[in-house]
């Protein structure tokens, strides 16, 4: 199981719940898609998020959550505003310090899996128990996601869930304090969405990680402590759910 | 083996399992372009070694000087000049030899060898038998390829008439001399060991056959590592001069090491431009090779970065697979080369008489090589993996976005009606890609351009023969006297039986000096009629032979510096030897040899002589061959004969084998190079591409249809390669055959339609039979199953 300890987020402090782990300002971000056009996928969005809390990003395609996603998590760079993990401001960060920060603080899981192809599931969370600094075992991630008899299957052997399972099993072994999930259960069916979504709660719980997790799936949005919606590359609206609705009661 | 390693390194080797068929092109080029390298530099190491150790071995002389006759009293004088090392005097003389079997003769050069005491210079090394017994008479040792050539061997007999006098020989050895390294005839340019032989016999019984009893027309000197070269010829010259001495000349000057010097500088500047010329290409394919391969994977490289591998970390992965392709592609290229340079070695064997002549590996082009593939390959790597972790994960592990496409700005819309929508697509996706497309497109005119060269090199052979001993030297054969004859000598020639024709030719020997640069030469006096041996231009028309001045050889001007109205020094070496001042009044082409050429009349003006000729060029009835050699082997007065025929065929022989070799590899290059650009442009194009070919299944295109998209692309940019890569060849002949020439032999640029033609075949058969393998892959692919799951 989960190691409780090392993380020291044994219990949601009220300091911890006043300063926010994550936090953007203003951020805007712009791509330009040919000589004069350019397409304003987020425009200046203020946004603070707690340890432990799992953040439901919900809104229709083209509305910027997967941008916000990749600008968190230091796979993008903000075009103007900041970004601050704890005390780093990440829109100032080099190249090396945001390897760092998502070698070592986040976890993602792609609505497409993304595992490398030419390595087996073991070999796939291999690719981040070699690097991190205190990872759980390959074995034991893979165990927690329902995994222990598939470990050396390639990905092509596995089916869509167990793809995705495997990419949890990856992004969790780290020990993450942030874990971003982009439409993790997009590709998949009801079933198998359950599983995986079982498997992203029991990371918020057990390890006490921050997850956000895109959708735009309304009914997913009630696992979540706050629903944030996302419009035009704005924050539309936040919504905080007084009552956590367990996974296993949820259908779509 | 795959349990200690980490997981990218897992990664590395399978996927250069999944991608061997694109390593193995990238592997195969970069061997080729090093294997020429490793082969062509190693065989000038190997010529230089054993040159080098056969000439201290065998103490071959430093100083050379022939003289009329000087009497052996005169030994204890020369060998009390300063700086020498040793000195030994010498007879040397000419034999025509009567071969059973053979039609014409042969002649053969005598060199007399110490009565009583081993040689001190020059040593023989004896092939079998032994050498002549003091005291014994008639005992002879013949140089090894002659004899192996006829199949003499000790014990046997040969026929010779020296000084018209027949006698008869026994062989006692056979051996090789560093002396003779290259069995020149007199006068010859190639090696012809049917037709001519070295024998040497003792000195005593030589110097009596050639009555020069008693003294000695040949003195070699080892100069001390103390001595001075230039004070022991001067010394040699002022001591010898009363005796008909010509000029002592260096050991560079001799003829033999004067022909293995060139042929290694020749050989030194083809094993500079060719392996620069392959090895570029094969660096440059690697390199585009490998940087699209890395492209391929940047999606995983954007997955990677996102899971926190810094970009060091990943470009050292795919440095890993550049290492890979360095290693098996020098190591396979090495080999080959080493191999190839072992087996090439064997060709010079008849050119060159070394005692052993093996390969030896030069291990520091070798190491230069090895430092060249893994530059490129690393570049090329570099240039993938740079331009993939530029961008931020989030984008690298998105698929490429839709490329742009533009309207052309001129269209053919009946044109357009007319090709299928396949090749449309194919020329979009060209105009797409521009660079992509370049770089394809130059790798195929690379392909294109190697074959153009074979042939052309080739074809300039031909008409360098052709131009030679058709064109310029136009007679059936060439007769030179024993001494320089009277005009009663010309009737008696012109009198021979079978000549049709007969033209008289002088021909001095003499030290050509331009300001501080010189040259030993022989002066050849032609008739200003002569329609035999006739002075041609570049383009093959005849130049008038001038009246008062000299007609040079270009090539010997070029060495000499000079052109058309300086003037020359001659000091003529025979004769009275007179020194005069000519004008150069004409330059003439000679691809073979060179030559300096006046009219015979001045040349005799100049000797102070009547009518004497040096021997004729004859027009033979080909009809009566034998009756025409049969009078010449009983001439006392004849030296030599030299039939331009055989001549030519020696030649043809000789570079035959060599040019073969050369052809061979350049076409293989030229083959593995288009097959493997077109393979991996193909297999590339599919990686990169199956979602739209893909998505072309699903609209209802056959499977010919979606391989046609692909191999239409290839199929327009092996067209379009072709001419760029023609010229490509025209100008990389001109580089190469620039390089290789040298001041007795050039081979003329001459890249014909047959040349064009066969590059053209090469390059689109190989397309063809590579677009044939990739389409069967296209035709055998899932792709319907490809859009269901996204790698």
């Amino acid at each position: 199981m989960f190691d409780h300890g090392t993380n020291g987020t044994s219990l949601p402090g009220l300091h911890a719940a006043l300063q926010p782990l994550l936090s953007a300002r203003a951020v805007t971000k712009v791509y330009p898609t040919g000589a004069a056009t350019e397409v304003r996928a987020l425009n200046g969005v203020n946004i603070d998020l707690y340890e432990r809390e799992l953040v439901v990003l919900l809104g229709p395609s083209g509305s910027g959550k997967s941008t916000l996603l990749n600008i968190l998590g230091g796979l993008d760079t903000p075009t103007s505003g900041t970004v601050r993990f704890r005390d780093t401001d990440l829109t100032e960060a080099d190249d090396r310090m945001l390897t760092r920060y998502r070698r070592e603080t986040v976890g993602f899981i792609f609505q497409f899996f993304n595992l490398i192809p030419s390595l087996t599931a073991r070999e796939n969370v291999e690719l981040i128990t070699d690097i991190a600094t205190d990872p759980i075992a390959p074995e034991e991630a893979l165990g927690l996601v329902g995994l222990g008899d598939r470990m050396d299957h390639f990905p092509s052997e596995l089916s869509g869930g167990e793809q995705q399972r495997v990419a949890i099993a990856r992004a969790i072994a780290k020990r993450p304090e942030v874990l971003l999930c982009d439409e993790p259960t997009g590709a998949l069916d009801v079933k198998t969405g359950m599983l995986v979504l079982d498997a992203i709660g029991r990371v918020n719980r057990e390890l006490g990680a921050l997850v956000v997790v895109i959708t735009h799936n309304a009914v997913i949005a009630e696992i979540a402590d706050r629903v944030v919606s996302l419009s035009d590359g704005r924050i539309a609206g936040v919504r905080t759910n007084t009552i956590r609705r367990p996974i296993s009661e949820l259908s779509w | 083996m795959v349990g200690a390693m980490s997981p990218l390194d897992k990664k590395l080797f399978r996927d250069l399992g999944r991608m061997k068929g694109q390593m193995a092109a990238v592997v195969v080029v970069m061997a080729c372009g090093l294997m020429v390298m490793v082969m062509e530099r190693g065989l000038v190491c190997s010529l230089e070694h054993s040159k080098s150790e056969y000439y201290a071995r065998h103490r071959l002389a430093d100083v050379f000087c022939e003289l009329r006759r000087a009497p052996n009293s005169l030994r204890t004088t020369l060998s009390h000049i300063s700086g020498t090392a040793a000195v030994e005097t010498r007879v040397l003389g000419v034999a025509t030899l009567d071969i059973p079997g053979m039609e014409e003769p042969a002649q053969a050069t005598l060199v007399s060898i110490p009565d009583d005491r081993p040689p001190r210079l020059n040593l023989l090394y004896l092939r079998s038998g032994r050498l002549p017994l003091a005291g014994r008479r008639g005992e002879a040792v013949l140089s090894d390829a002659f004899a192996q050539e006829h199949g003499f061997r000790p014990g046997d007999t040969i026929d010779a008439t020296i000084l018209g006098a027949r006698v008869r020989l026994q062989i006692v050895a056979t051996a090789l001399s560093p002396e003779f390294v290259y069995e020149l005839p007199p006068g010859g340019i190639m090696p012809d060991n049917r037709r001519f032989g070295i024998l040497w016999m003792g000195e005593r019984e030589l110097a009596a056959a050639l009555g020069l009893k008693g003294g000695f027309n040949s003195v070699v000197v080892d100069v001390s590592p103390y001595g001075d070269i230039r004070t022991v010829r001067s010394e040699l010259e002022r001591i010898l001069a009363p005796y008909g001495a010509r000029i002592a000349y260096g050991r560079r000057e001799h003829p033999s090491v004067n022909m293995v010097d060139e042929e290694i500088r020749g050989l030194r500047a083809t094993a500079v431009a060719f392996p620069l010329v392959f090895l570029s290409i094969a660096a440059f394919m690697t390199s585009a090779a490998l940087t699209r391969l890395v492209r391929l994977q940047r999606e995983q490289i954007g997955q990677l970065k996102a899971l926190g591998y810094s970009s060091r970390e990943i470009g050292w992965h795919y440095t890993k697979f550049a290492l890979v392709a360095v290693v098996l592609g020098t190591g396979i290229g090495g080999a080959l080369g080493l191999w190839a340079g072992s087996r090439l070695v064997l060709l010079y064997h008849p050119f060159f008489r070394f005692p052993s002549l093996t390969f030896h590996p030069e291990w520091p082009s070798l190491f230069f090589g090895l430092v060249a593939s893994t530059a490129t390959s690393l570049a090329g790597v570099a240039t993938g993996v740079r331009r993939a972790v530029a961008l931020s994960p989030a984008t690298a592990m998105r698929p490429e976005p839709p490329g742009e496409f533009r309207r052309p700005a001129v269209r053919f819309p009946q044109l357009q009606n007319l090709a299928p929508p396949s090749f449309r697509m194919a020329v979009r996706n060209l105009r797409r890609k521009p660079w992509q497309a370049a770089f394809t497109g130059l790798g195929l005119a690379f392909a294109t351009a190697i074959p153009v060269v074979s042939v052309a090199m080739d074809d300039g052979i031909r008409y360098m023969m052709d131009f030679q001993w058709r064109l310029a030297q136009r007679q059936d054969v060439t007769v030179s006297l024993v001494e320089p004859g009277s005009y009663r000598a010309m009737t008696e020639l012109a009198a021979l039986p079978g000549v049709l024709y007969a033209e008289p030719f002088r021909a001095v020997p003499a030290r050509i000096v331009a300001g501080h640069r010189e040259r030993q030469l022989a002066i050849t006096g032609l008739t200003r009629a002569a329609r035999l041996s006739r002075l041609l231009d570049e383009e093959a028309n005849p130049i008038g032979l001038p009246r008062g001045g000299l007609a040079l050889s270009e090539q010997l001007a070029k060495t000499l510096r000079i052109g058309p109205g300086d003037t020359l020094r001659i000091e003529v070496q025979e004769g009275k030897r007179p020194v005069f001042t000519v004008v150069v009044a004409a330059l003439l082409t000679d691809f073979a040899g060179v030559g300096a050429y006046m009219d015979i009349e001045a040349l005799r003006r100049r000797m102070g002589e009547g009518s004497t000729i040096s021997g004729a060029h004859l027009e033979v009835d080909g009809n009566r061959w034998s009756g025409f050699f049969a009078a010449v082997k009983r001439s006392p007065r004849i030296a030599a004969v030299a039939t331009t025929r055989s001549v030519r065929e020696t030649y043809d022989r000789m570079m035959g084998d060599m040019m073969d070799i050369t052809k061979v590899i350049m076409s293989l290059f030229a083959v593995v190079l288009s097959f493997s650009v077109i393979y991996n442009g193909a297999r590339i194009a599919l990686s990169e591409r199956t979602r739209d070919l893909a998505a072309l299944r699903v609209l209802g295109f056959t499977r010919n249809e979606v391989a046609a998209v692909l191999v239409g692309e290839l199929a327009i940019l092996t067209f379009v390669a072709l001419i760029p890569g023609l010229f490509l060849g025209n100008q990389l002949t001109r580089l190469i055959l620039a390089s290789t020439v040298t001041e007795t032999m050039r081979i003329p640029v001459l890249v014909t339609s047959r040349a064009y033609a066969t590059a053209a075949t090469v390059v689109l058969v190989s397309s063809f039979v590579s677009f044939g393998v990739v389409s069967r892959r296209i035709i055998r692919l899932d792709l319907l199953g490809v859009l269901k799951a996204r790698e």
